[in-house]
């Protein structure tokens, strides 16, 4: 296996959505140390001017059943789940801000909050706006932004947690999956926080968060040891601080950018790069570890990533295609969709996306896109060639020959060759 | 045994149109082949495991109606005992479960309690890795059902997950169950079907996910064409329930409809000994006792329903099912009228070979740990005991030396 093109390839799937066609040829001549600058520092660029807004609005409270406005009501909240949906598809697709579209894409999976409980659109594109605003910036502040925000309190029951009856669903996801890892906390830790955590209240039409004194617990807590009155900021202090956040963030990015099936070696570049808690750098130390040229970390791209990617390769934009509703449909039976992930741990990885169930849909899915597409790249491509150009086009490092037998095969059918290209093992998988 | 002809496979199958990429249909004979050739010998014993998602509330399912402590505990958040479902002087199963109140009364229902692991874990997803993998101590990425086919000759139809996603319960070193969702699969045809079959062939230069993502689509059309014109066939009767239209009522809801593939499969003779389903939504923070009620309700009638439906094939003795949660939940109810995590629960086996009535130990009240129930018996007795009675198969490859065993199942 070429290394570079292996982890040209890598650059371009892992910390972005793929190559746009040319763009993986450019790299290779630019060279990998180029490709690196160019993709860490595209970041400071501002979103991209092609995707506009979405408009999402405070609905009000819904309306009862079989009351009048009830229909108008399921009807605008559809249409503004769907548009807030596929404007971030937009933005992945078309941005040249790969890093920040994966970074916000990486958090969401992270903080995994669904619409399917907060049940109104305004409070998820809020928490969209925090993960965006810092997904490469300040843990610590984007922690404390995180615990304060509408769609997670809601989310978690926080909003019904009180200093007579705390809730500690928000404590131990904040100690197990957010901030610090499974076991590295006792039980009376997340009982504790759950108690600091209290008394905040949501209006979750609106996204707006109160904290009630009046059901807030302001009694001593002993949190890892430390006696003392806490709030949710000095919470949040303590808990980014404790070195097992230092190596819990770290290992997260190794899982969804590095592997998911091999273990974080303890001197994975990030963790250092980490001890200011800036997120940035822990990217900027995964981009330039030595993992990154390792042919044994693979992944397999998740449902959006290949997605995204294809839209990229085939040239096409998603809110454009022929329907929306149908866009998600396909995404739902592969199992993700933007806003609705299963569970607060996230999307599965790996053999979790692959069954015999998902490889029909993935098919069913590239064929619907492949109908919308020109295939400009592909017809361009004498026959003779296509097959050793696709890997440039799809940013694969090297088509294994069976494939390659069968690539050939197809070669002067654009329409089938795209199909099996982008559902061939070699594609699926990010080597 | 029930015998498929020829004809009668091809009358099934008519319908089963496939769309999609090209206008051509599979072929009929392979799939009529493929499915007589390889049915399941009768009287295979057949598992049917039902994962519910999220912790079951395990003392609002199997209610100790007699303890004061129970009552005083959890207020907002209990049922008038007029409405529970007696098994004997002191526990009660949820009013909404009265399926199951049946099948306890036909003695079809052992029900196992306080089942867990050592030193509890009160994450999702770290319990629930626990119960599938076997595995309380070590992080195994492996299933127990995973590591039993790996001692199975491959086969695709083995094991089967309803629904897209394969649960880590199937995913072995070797072998994986298949995964099929509702609705079942239909499949491209044409040119671009061999196309398909020739790019998943397995290629010397595959990494181990590249051979994974192959064998999934391998065994896309391997489980597809034996399975697809079952799927299109009504589901089997349920001589129990009333009938509207032909078919039985209640089936509507998700998990009923996953029952009722896994019946029409049994029915054709699928060659598959184990199934997983699975129904979510158990993780009960805020307004519990009706929500768990529904989802109770919904296990219930589903088992007795797929109980019934089974009467009307030649296997309703060979099938025992098995339900469990990752955690049963905290005694003491929090503010919101729900339960935080907690700790063991009952775990029900089910079957025309199992010895209904009470195993394992009623964790006490009284005696609790941190507030939490006490785990009185471990699930890898229960497992061991399935391996070795339902799977006949040694349990040493799946899950070591492990010496426990539960005498539910009637001996042979």
């Amino acid at each position: 296996m070429d290394i570079k093109r292996l982890e040209t390839a890598r650059l371009f799937h892992r910390f972005g959505f793929g190559p746009k066609p040319g763009e993986f040829e450019q790299a290779l001549k630019s060279g990998l140390k180029s490709t690196r600058k160019k993709i860490l520092s595209v970041s400071k660029l501002p979103t991209s001017s092609f995707v506009s807004d979405p408009i999402i609005t405070d609905l009000g409270r819904r309306p009862a059943p079989n009351t009048a406005g009830v229909i108008d009501f399921a009807t605008t909240r559809r249409r503004q789940i769907e548009e807030m949906q596929l404007w971030w598809l937009d933005l992945m697709v078309v941005s040249d801000n790969g890093l920040i579209e994966k970074m916000t894409w990486f958090w969401h999976g992270h903080w995994a909050t669904s619409i399917q409980k907060v049940d109104y659109p305004l409070p998820m594109y809020q928490q969209n706006k925090i993960l965006r605003e810092y997904c490469l910036s300040d843990f610590t502040k984007m922690t404390k932004a995180m615990v304060n925000d509408a769609a997670l309190q809601l989310w978690l029951d926080g909003p019904s947690s009180t200093a007579k009856a705390p809730n500690e669903n928000l404590a131990r996801e904040l100690l197990e999956l957010f901030t610090l890892g499974v076991n590295r906390y006792t039980e009376q830790d997340v009982k504790e926080v759950a108690r600091v955590l209290t008394g905040y209240q949501v209006v979750p039409w609106s996204g707006q968060v109160i904290i009630n004194p009046i059901r807030q617990d302001k009694n001593l807590v002993t949190i890892f040891g430390s006696i003392g009155i806490l709030n949710s900021e000095s919470l949040v202090d303590i808990l980014v601080q404790r070195k097992d956040c230092q190596r819990f963030i770290p290992e997260r990015i190794w899982y969804r950018f590095i592997s998911s099936s091999e273990k974080m070696p303890d001197n994975f570049e990030a963790v250092n790069a980490f001890a200011s808690r800036d997120i940035s750098k822990a990217v900027s130390a995964t981009v330039n570890a030595t993992a990154i040229s390792n042919p044994k970390y693979e992944l397999v791209k998740s449902p959006v990533e290949w997605f995204v990617a294809v839209c990229r390769a085939l040239e096409l934009i998603p809110s454009k295609l022929a329907s929306g509703e149908t866009l998600i449909n396909h995404l739902n039976k592969l199992g993700q969709v933007p806003f609705l992930p299963p569970n607060v741990g996230g999307w599965p990885t790996d053999q979790g996306w692959l069954s015999s169930a998902t490889a029909l849909y993935r098919v069913a899915f590239a064929n619907w896109l492949i109908q919308q597409s020109r295939l400009r790249v592909i017809n361009e491509i004498p026959v003779a060639q296509r097959t050793q150009k696709s890997a440039d086009w799809l940013g694969v490092p090297e088509w294994s020959e069976r494939t390659k037998l069968v690539l050939d095969e197809s070669a002067s059918n654009p329409e089938q060759f795209a199909l099996l290209a982008l559902c061939s093992p070699d594609y699926i998988v990010s080597r | 045994m029930q015998i498929i002809t020829r004809r009668k496979f091809l009358k099934l199958t008519s319908g089963a149109v496939a769309t999609g990429l090209a206008a051509k249909i599979i072929s009929f004979e392979d799939i009529v082949n493929a499915a007589i050739n390889n049915p399941l010998p009768a009287n295979t014993p057949i598992l049917v495991v039902v994962t519910l998602y999220g912790g079951n509330d395990g003392l609002n399912t199997v209610i100790p109606f007699n303890d004061s402590l129970y009552f005083s505990s959890r207020p907002g958040l209990t049922y008038p005992v007029s409405q529970m479902l007696p098994l004997d002087a002191e526990l009660a199963l949820n009013p909404a479960m009265s399926g199951m109140k049946t099948l306890w009364d036909e003695k079809k229902l052992a029900i196992v309690r306080g089942v867990g692991y050592p030193k509890p874990d009160y994450s999702h997803f770290s319990s629930m890795a626990k119960w599938q993998t076997g595995s309380p101590n070590n992080n195994l990425n492996t299933g127990w059902i995973g590591r039993w086919l790996d001692t199975q000759k491959d086969d695709p139809m083995l094991a089967i997950s309803l629904g897209s996603v394969l649960p880590p319960l199937f995913s072995g070193a070797k072998r994986s169950g298949s995964a099929l969702p509702l609705g079942g699969l239909v499949l491209p045809g044409g040119a671009i079907a061999n196309q398909l079959q020739k790019i998943s062939k397995p290629s010397k230069t595959d990494s181990k996910l590249m051979a994974a993502s192959a064998t999934t689509m391998r065994n896309l059309f391997a489980v597809s064409s034996d399975v697809q014109p079952i799927l299109k066939a009504p589901a089997p009767v349920a001589p129990d329930l009333p009938t509207v239209n032909g078919g039985n009522a209640g089936g509507d809801n998700n998990l009923a409809q996953q029952f009722d593939v896994v019946s029409k499969l049994i029915a054709a003779d699928s060659p598959t000994k184990v199934w997983s389903v699975s129904l979510g939504g158990f993780d009960t923070h805020a307004n519990e006792a009706n929500a768990q009620a529904a989802l109770l309700g919904v296990v219930s009638s589903s088992i007795y329903r797929f109980m019934s439906q089974l009467k009307s094939t030649t296997r309703s003795n060979d099938v025992t099912i098995l339900v469990y949660s990752e955690f049963g939940r905290r005694v003491v109810a929090n503010g919101s009228q729900g339960t935080d995590h907690g700790t063991s629960g009952p775990l029900f086996v089910i079957g025309n070979n199992v010895q209904g009535g009470f195993y394992g130990d009623q964790p006490s009240l009284k005696n609790l740990i941190n507030g939490d129930l006490a785990v009185t018996t471990d699930f890898r007795d229960v497992y061991a005991t399935v391996l070795e009675g339902v799977l006949k198969s040694p349990v040493e490859p799946t899950l070591g030396n492990w010496s426990g065993r539960i005498n539910f199942l009637k001996t042979a």
